[in-house]
Order: C-alpha cells, then structure tokens, then sequence
C-alpha cells in the first residue's frame, strides 16, 4: 500500500505521467480545433479573436484538472484523467464544429457545461477520495428518495419535447439518477448482500423475496415513473446497473437470467402500451419504410457515415448539418463523417480504455460499497455508450440518450463528469493509516464479513 | 500573414489533409505511448487485483466490436444495401457522397440496345430509362419510399457492381473504400428481349388494356413482355398505385395478370383428349349440353349467332378433335372435359404448374415472378363446374405468360422451359407438360384453326402461323380478347400470347396483334 505524497513537490512529481498524456491530448484536440476553424476560415467566414475561446477553455480545464489534483495530493488514476480529458476535450471540439454553442456570446450556457462539469469533478473527487465515499452510504434509503423526487419534479415541471419529457428549463434533471440511483442500489446491495445469496429451492433457482422486496417497491415506483416520462433510455441504463449490481454483490448468475426475462416480458408489455416506443421500433425494423419522415434522422446519419467512409472528410469539410439535431443524440454520426470509421474505431478504443481502467479501480477497491459504487457507475457509463452507439448504427432501436462526454447536453456532461469523478475518488485509495490508529479489520476478510462497515466514525 | 495563406481556398485541401492524417497520427501516438506508460501507474494504494475485471472488459469489447462491424456494414459496405443507396442517391444531398458517383450498370435488351443508364449530371449520377413505360414492368423502378420492383431490384447487386467473388473485385471495393476517389462503376445487365419488338407490341395495343408475351420454345428466352398501361420508371408517385384505379398501370398484366382464358383453354383440353387417345367424334347438338337440369345449358356460339339473326341453327353434329378446334365447339369440350373427369383434369393441371407461381428469377432483393394457372379443387361431384373449367371459363384463371408458356411447350416437344429474362441465366427445363406425341398431334390442329377455322383471317402463308382464339366471359362487361399464336407451324421458333381486355372476340381484337407482331419478328429474322 502506497501512501498519499507527503507534499506538493511529490504530488508533482508522482502525476508526471499524467502530464505527458494530457500533453499528446491536448495536442490531438488542438489539431482538431486547427481544422474546424481552417475550415471555417477556408469557406469564407470572417473570423475574430473568439474562435480562441473554445481551444482556451480546454486548454484551461485541462490545466486545472491536473493542478487540481496535484493540489489534492491525488493518488488517482492517472490514466483515467488522461482519458477523460481527451474524450471531453473531443466532446468541445466537435460540439463547437457543430455551433452547438456560441463562443462570442458569454451568456450561452454551453460555454460553461465543461468548466463546470470539471470543477464538478474535481470538488467530488476531493470530497470521496482517501476512502471517504462511504459516507454516500450513510443517506442510505434517502437516495431513492431523492432519485424518485426528481422524476417526480420532472413529470411535474417538464415540458414535453419529441414525444418525452426531459428538462425542467436548461437542465435534464433525470441525469442526476445516475448518480443517486446507482449510489442507491449500491448502498442496498452492500447491505443486504448476504441475504440476497441466499437463494432457494431445487437448483437454487428462486431468488429471495424477502430480502428483494424493498427493492422491487422502489424499481416499481421509479420504473412506473420513468415510462410515464417515456424515458425508456434511462430506464434500460439503470436497469442494467441494477442487475449488475446485484450479480456482483451477491455473486449469484441467477439475477441476470431472472432479470433479462422480466426485462424483456415488462419491455414487450410497454412497448404494446406506448406509441411513442412501437414507432421508433418500426422505424428501426424497416428504415425504408418512411424514409423522409420517422426515419430521416438516421438514414441521414448513416449517409454521412457512408460519405465519410473510412478515413472521414476532415473535420470541418463534411456536411452534418444535413442530420437533424446531430449535435445531441447523433453527434456519433458526425464523427463517423469527418474522422471516418478510423476516427470511430480510435473514440471507441479511447472509451474502452476509460471503462477498463473504471472496472480496474472498481475490482480492486477494498469495500464492497466502493467495489459496487464503482462497477455501477462504470456500467452505467458503458451501457449508455453503447445504446448511443448501437442506436446511431442501427444496430438496435432509437433510445434518445446521449453520448457521455461527447454530446451536447450541460446536465449530462456535468453528470457524466460527476460520475467519473466518484471513480476518481475511488482510485485514490483508503485513508492512509496513521499512527495510534490499530487496523481493527483485514481487508483481505472483507468478502465473508459482509456487514463490516469500513466506515466506523459514525 | 503565414496563418492565413495557409487557409486560402487553393492551398487549405492539401494542409487539410496534413491535419487530419496529422491528427489520427497523434490519436495514435497517444495510445502507444498509454502502452508504455500504464505499468508505470500500478495504482498500488488499491488492493492487489484478482484480475476479475478482465471478463467484463471481454464482454464490453466484444460488445462494441459488434456496434464497429454492423457500422462498417454500413460505412464502408452500404454499397451492398440498395435501398439505402437508392435513399442516398435521391435524398442525401453532401455532394461527397460517394453514393451520388456510382455509376449503377446499365440494362441492354438482346442486341445491345440501352434501355437504362446511368449518366453524370452536375456532379450526380441519374438514372434514365428510355422509352419509359415500354420497358417499365420488365426493368422496374428503384425507390426509397416504394422500394425496387423488376430487374432493378432482383439484379440490384449485380447492378451497383456486385458481390465481389474474386480476389480482384474485392480489390476493388478496397481501393474504393481507401482512397473514394475510384468513381465505383456497375455491371451491366443484358436482357433477352428485342427493344423493337417491345415497342410495336405496346403500339400496338395502344390505348388498350392488354398484355403480349413472345418468347422462344426452345429456350424460354422472353423476347416481348409488354402490358398497358404503363409506368414510368422515372415518375413514380403514390398516386399511381391506387387499388380503385381500374387502369392499375402498376400491375403488370403480363405476368401477374389473372384472367378467364376462355376458349384459348381448348389447347389444353385437346392435348387432355391426345394423352388419352381420343380418335373418334363426340355428338354436338345445337340444344347445347349440361350435367344437370338444374343448371344453364352449355351452347356454342354459332347458335347464339343464328338466334341473333332470327335464323336456326341445327347444330355441328358429330364431329372430330380437329372440327371442335377449328369451330372452338363449346359443347364438344365441355363433354369431353366431362368424360374423362376431375382426376385426368387435375393431373394435367397439376404439370402445368397450376396454383404454383413460376420464378423467372431471384436475388436476396427481389423475385421476378409469373402467375401460372389458379383453379380451386372442386368437388369430386361438381361435373358442371367441371364442365366450364373445360371451356376456360368458371372458376379458371390464367397469366398471359402462361398461356405462352402452353404455346411454348407445345411448339417444343411437350417441354416446357422456364421463361427468363436474362441472356446470361442458363436455360433451364421447366417440366414436361405434354408427351411429345401429343404435341406433335396437336401442332397440325392448331394450324387448321387459322388455315380454316376461327382465326382465318390472320392466315398468311409465308408465316405458317398456328394458334387458338379465345373470347372469354367474365362478369364486369364485354368478353376479353385472347390469341395464343406459334410459327412457323411445323417447327415453332416463336410463341406468342396476346390478351386484350374487354377486346371481344379474340380473332377481331387480339389475333390480328399477334399477326402483326409475328410478321414483324419474321422481318427481323427471328422465324428461322
């Protein structure tokens, strides 16, 4: 076990290789911007001092993660940041390709989602590092209360918009589930964990009601809420945190099986109840079928994959606009156009490497709390990836839910970077052990004593 | 300033490039270098890892492998899906689609005449089909919202350049999918029809609702397929396939088109009474002839004629196979039908692929298709229905093309070969239809029809043409217009079918087409 670095010195010298990859990051990034105001300058737009804006601000939220952890003595992954950073970095780039904000205006909130959503980061990464994330389990059932609470204010206060509801003004509060609902589910899971391996019957084929029920009371009440919102992205996404969860807490297969079949029965039944879902499911099975109406948006999606073919137009030289709203829900679409299938293939890898280095910290993390915490979180990131992936590709039916990281869409980057940051803190390890201070458990036991509470301040 | 030369519109194409490849370069880089870097960074104030990540991370690799190979089957391969070539070629208007600059290959009847073809306009490639709705219900159309119909869908790979089977084609679809700049380029597709035939036969037909099918027995080759109206391929619209429009220009009545054949049926019945031997003479009064008293009398025409007329007529008497052709006696084949029974009609029915529709040809995109005959079983004890299905009429139906397909056979030794369109489709043999005997019998027969019996006036002796009229009775108005025609009589190089709707007698309206048509193929050196 590693301690913290005693000062700022070491800290700066323990986060060297973090700084060399921010480096080649912002360099790619920095291409990337060359390119899309080339471009623009290319076709004849008259160009000011505020196309320096975008490359500044990440160059600035760059400089201030790797600061602001080096400031926090980190000891988090420094593979991680390196990620993060160029996915987000890409995310602006594209994102201002797409004039998805206005770098000369200073009131347009999409200047701010990054800066904010890394400050978001950087303040929840210092908050739960040094094995201080055990005290998110201390609200216990007050984070399904919470979780409800916001789509209940949703339902209440949002506007309907393309056939779901989803924000309350500038922000999607829903977003937020990611983070209360996963620390819920977490924090239930660590605690009954014991209960809920103890299935019954020939085979060990029942799964213990008893201990489920509270549960399923909740996922009632969320579930019914959601698909009243329509919001059968978050829906899949939670879910599958939640069965995941649940595998690893109590290291029983049977909850994926019972899991996936519920799923599918419930997922079948709504989707006879919702026109919304029946239309995107036909759209999906027969894109030709309308192609100038349900399926416009994603046949010309994947015409400008095809034009852009494998190596891409450049960014900056295709023509994205063509797809409707492609900055959101889409904006993998236009990647595919202007970096090619090469580009994709790189995003793709880059992503991979965040969600491994994710699980990483996940498997090793000491507590079964943290442990789960952290696999939910990542689950919940690569489940959203690939549903924006697999929708955008026709792989699998429209959800309407975005790209973490890439898309435009403030709440969810600041979710999404949020999220990352809990991860973060993770990384960085249990409190340092000080003198006088008698370890009063082995770690290495932490599996068959399943009620310890590693927190033992409270 | 240096900055901007660089952006000038001359030079920014080439720094373009240098940025992207500049750019995935360094994407590149940065993964080699987090290679090198990652077991500098063990994380060891975490506890030691049991590796239980790795299974996880194999399911997320595999999952997003999937996501990357379906995206390349659109990204790179969207070539192969031709309904959503087709949506890029009208719809996607990014000028670098390399979708606007396939040349798709171009449909070219029998000698070599372009039909369709693909030509540069501004950039973009349009398809243009020459003579419209000559050609329609052959070539089809291509269309995002109505889908492919025709050739243009059945061949729609082959079309857009094919499946690459060999090493060299894949080169190809690789140099493309690398570099884009090959303009890709189609196969062409040539057909068996004959343009000019084509042509005369809808001029033919004129205003008319109609078909006519020509092809040759000996290998089902298609030289004419026409049906009026029309389509162009150019033009398709939702108002064109309107089920309550009457005119149905879609329908291609040719091939899909069922109808009563009327007395054109006798050709089948006679080859019935020849399998069996038949050489005597059936009593055919003018009283007609039914199963039942309960049910109309079955009459033929002369006595309709002669009551039209005021006049009496006594009837044909006993008279042979031969006679009931030439007279296309009603009586003599419903009795005949009646005689041998449902069993030995529905056996012959049955080889001629009766209920069973013909696939001229077929891709993963489309199949082209003929109806045959339609009957329904009727009951062992229905001897009347019987008795009009022996006529053409009642519960009976048939394709034009089908009763080509009879001609054909007839004209080929009693083989039957399956119908094609494509002169590069190998010939294939269909069934036996008739023994050859029968055929060879039969051939003599259908001579003396236009030597000396219902369609005399379209006797030419240059053409030796022999055939069969038909005017079949259906319920919504006047009778339709049949002529099944073969030349020369002797030795048939040409079958020929031609209905016209609501035409009349099939001598006044539909015989004289199919003269004319034989005529005009025995100038173009087809009669040999």
């Amino acid at each position: 076990m590693s301690a913290p670095p005693p000062d700022l010195r070491a800290a700066w010298a323990l986060r060297a290789p973090e700084r060399e990859l921010l480096a080649w990051g912002l360099l790619c990034v920095g291409l990337g911007f060359a390119m899309a105001i080339g471009s623009a300058q290319a076709a004849g737009a008259r160009l000011g001092a505020e196309v320096l804006v975008a490359p500044a601000l990440q160059l600035g939220c760059v400089v201030v993660i790797h600061l602001g952890l080096v400031a926090l003595r980190c000891r988090g992954d420094q593979l991680l940041t390196a990620c993060i950073a160029l996915l987000a970095g890409f995310g602006l780039l594209v994102r201002y390709r797409m004039g998805a904000f206005d770098p000369g205006d200073p009131t347009d909130p999409g200047l701010y989602a990054l800066p904010l959503g890394v400050t978001a980061m950087l303040v929840t990464c210092a908050l739960a590092m040094r094995g201080r994330h055990v005290r998110l389990a201390t609200a216990g059932w007050l984070w399904a209360a919470l979780s409800l609470a916001l789509v209940a204010v949703v339902l209440a206060l949002g506007q309907r918009f393309r056939g779901a509801i989803y924000g309350v003004g500038l922000v999607t509060p829903t977003e937020l589930l990611k983070i209360t609902a996963v620390v819920f589910m977490a924090w239930f899971v660590d605690r009954h964990a014991k209960a809920l391996g103890e299935w019954r019957g020939p085979g060990s084929m029942w799964p213990p009601l008893r201990a489920l029920w509270p549960l399923a009371g909740f996922w009632a009440v969320l579930a019914a809420l959601l698909l009243w919102q329509r919001d059968l992205g978050m829906l899949a996404v939670l879910a599958t945190v939640q069965l995941v969860v649940l595998v690893a807490g109590s290291g029983r297969r049977g909850y994926l099986w019972w899991g996936l079949g519920l799923g599918g029965a419930l997922g079948a039944a709504a989707l006879g109840l919702f026109a919304h879902g029946q239309r995107r499911l036909a759209a999906w099975l027969d894109p030709f079928a309308d192609p100038t109406g349900a399926s416009w948006q994603i046949l010309q999606g994947l015409s400008g994959m095809y034009s852009g073919g494998l190596w891409g137009e450049g960014l900056g030289a295709g023509n994205p606009e063509y797809t409707p709203i492609a900055q959101s829900d889409f904006i993998y679409a236009v990647i595919g156009e202007e970096f090619g299938f090469v580009g994709c293939v790189l995003l793709v890898v880059f992503v991979l490497i965040l969600l491994w280095r994710g699980l990483l910290v996940a498997e090793r993390t000491r507590d079964r709390f943290g442990r789960l915490l952290g696999l939910g979180l990542v689950s919940a990131l690569a489940c959203q990836t690939l549903l924006n992936l697999g929708g955008v590709t026709k792989l699998i039916p429209l959800t309407g839910i975005t790209l973490p990281l890439i898309s435009q869409g403030g709440t969810s980057l600041v979710t999404v970077l949020v999220m990352l940051g809990l991860v973060l803190a993770l990384s960085d390890g249990p409190a340092p052990r000080t003198p006088g201070t008698r370890r009063t458990t082995n770690p290495r036991r932490r599996t068959t004593r399943p009620r310890q509470r590693p927190d033992q301040t409270q | 300033m240096a900055l901007e030369s660089l952006t000038d519109p001359a030079r920014w194409p080439v720094v373009r490039v240098a940025l992207h490849a500049g750019l995935l370069l360094a994407l590149a880089y940065l993964l080699q270098r987090i290679r090198d870097l990652h077991p500098q960074l063990p994380m060891r104030q975490l506890a030691r890892g049991k590796g239980g990540e790795r299974r996880a991370l194999l399911v997320l690799i595999l999952l997003f492998a999937v996501v990357l190979l379906h995206q390349a089957s659109w990204q790179l391969t969207g070539m192969l899906r031709p309904q959503f070539m087709a949506f890029m070629q009208l719809y996607d208007r990014r000028d670098f689609n390399p979708a606007h600059r396939l040349r798709r290959g171009r449909i070219l009847d029998r000698n070599g005449e372009v039909l369709v073809y693909s030509e540069e306009q501004a950039d973009r490639v349009r398809r243009h089909y020459r003579d419209g709705p000559v050609f329609g219900h052959v070539v089809g159309y291509r269309h995002p919202r109505f889908g492919a119909t025709g050739l243009e869908a059945v061949a729609s790979v082959h079309l857009d350049g094919g499946t690459p089977l060999r090493l060299a084609d894949w080169g190809r679809v690789g140099r493309q999918v690398l570099t884009q700049d090959e303009h890709p380029r189609g196969h062409d597709l040539w057909l068996t029809l004959d343009a000019e035939l084509q042509r005369h036969a809808v001029a033919l037909l004129g205003a008319r609702r109609g078909a006519v099918v020509m092809l040759r027995p000996q290998d089902g080759a298609l030289l004419v397929l026409a049906s009026t109206p029309g389509f162009d391929p150019e033009r398709i619209a939702a108002t064109l396939g309107g089920a309550e429009d009457p005119a149905a220009p879609l329908l291609n009545r040719a091939t899909q088109g069922l109808y009563p054949p009327g007395s054109t049926f006798k050709v089948v019945m006679a080859a019935l009474a020849l399998e069996h031997g038949f050489n005597t003479t059936i009593d055919c009064p003018a009283e007609g002839f039914t199963t039942s008293a309960r049910y109309p009398r079955i009459r033929d025409h002369e006595y309709y004629e002669a009551r039209e007329h005021g006049t009496e007529w006594r009837g044909h008497g006993a008279i042979g196979l031969g006679t009931a052709l030439a007279r296309s006696s009603n009586v003599f084949f419903a009795k005949l039908g009646v005689g041998y029974g449902h069993a030995a009609f529905y056996a012959l029915a049955d080889r001629l692929h009766a209920n069973r529709p013909i696939v001229l040809h077929h891709s993963a995109h489309g199949r082209y298709i003929m109806q045959t005959l339609r009957l329904p079983r009727l009951d062992p004890d229905d001897r009347y229905g019987l008795a009009q299905m022996s006529l053409g009429q009642g519960a009976l139906l048939m394709s034009p093309a089908q009763l080509a397909l009879i001609g054909a056979a007839v004209g080929n030794q009693g083989v039957a070969m399956r119908p094609r369109l494509l002169r590069d489709q190998p010939p294939e043999a269909l069934g036996q239809f008739f023994s050859p005997t029968t055929s060879a019998a039969l051939l003599p027969l259908l001579r003396a029809v236009v030597t000396e019996g219902t369609a005399r006036a379209i006797d030419d002796p240059a053409l030796r043409i022999a055939g069969k009229t038909g005017t079949a009775q259906h319920a919504q108005g006047r009778a339709h217009s049949w002529f099944l025609g073969l030349a020369p009589a002797e030795r048939p190089t040409l079958a020929v079918a031609v209905l016209v709707e609501r035409g009349g007698y099939g001598a006044v309206a539909a015989a004289p087409i199919a003269r004319a048509l034989i005529e005009q193929a025995a100038r173009r050196g087809l009669l040999q």
